[in-house]
């Protein structure tokens, strides 16, 4: 005969407070990237010399923004800004993880001289 | 309590060193597999959607293969029409830096250019 204890129940609900207190929650991250690539290539024209600082902006940026949310994530953060010529873009990823727990999201922005696609992929510890 | 206790704690929570992520074996898989299904062909907007995603799987699998366990694996696979734009990408991570690593490589030629970058974090 099982017999469940009080014990055993409080564990139950600790465990499903804290996995919805640590899922990768996509509109989350989503808002983070987008107020990041905002401060730092909103407004801007596409000039070839500056787009390696403002890659750099973008990510260290996003980076700083998600580490603050205190979760138990490795974060990895991809920015490509790319000048709007007529030409195409594609992006595909693959991922070999654990699907309950980790999870990316993939930001697309633009103004008139340019793209930038951000993605960001979170692996729980 | 009785029985035998056969010593000690197995469960690692470091990679040992021959069973680290290397970038060079990754990249190396990474140019193959990009010179192998790349060469010759041309940029088609319908087409690029599935060679992206088929090149993604083929590096993953590649490197599953190649015998990472305990990694959790991510690779991302841009691909772009040459037509003289200027293109820019940048990554960070924030992750163990002992543990984990990353490797990239990048095919060209005339119609189209290919950036493909696998991440490697170790799973504790």
């Amino acid at each position: 005969r099982y017999c469940c204890s009080p014990a055993t129940i409080t564990v139950l609900h600790a465990f499903v407070f804290v996995s919805c207190q640590t899922a990768f929650v996509v509109d989350e991250v989503s808002t983070i990237i987008k107020e990041s690539v905002e401060g730092a290539i909103g407004g801007n024209a596409y000039q070839h010399s500056r787009v390696n600082q403002w890659t750099t902006n973008v990510v260290e940026q996003s980076l700083s923004q998600l580490s603050k949310l205190g979760k138990p994530f490795k974060y990895i953060v991809t920015c490509v800004i790319m000048q709007k010529n007529g030409a195409g873009l594609q992006t595909a990823s693959s991922c070999f993880w654990d699907n309950t727990t980790d999870g990316s999201c993939t930001v697309r922005w633009e103004n008139k001289s340019m793209y930038c696609i951000v993605s960001v992929f979170g692996l729980a510890i | 309590m009785e029985g035998t206790d056969t010593g000690g704690n197995t469960y690692l929570i470091r990679p040992n060193y021959h069973h680290k992520f290397k970038a060079a074996v990754v990249k190396e898989c990474i140019h193959d597999i990009l010179r192998e299904q790349l060469s010759g062909v041309q940029y088609d907007p319908d087409e690029v959607g599935v060679l992206s995603r088929s090149l993604a799987d083929c590096i993953k699998d590649k490197l599953k293969d190649v015998g990472f366990d305990r990694y959790k694996l991510v690779v991302q696979v841009v691909i772009g029409e040459q037509r003289g734009e200027g293109v820019k990408m940048a990554a960070r991570c924030f992750w163990d830096a002992d543990t984990d690593s990353y490797a990239q490589d990048i095919f060209m030629n005339d119609s189209l250019f290919c950036v493909a970058a696998a991440f490697g974090s170790y799973f504790y």
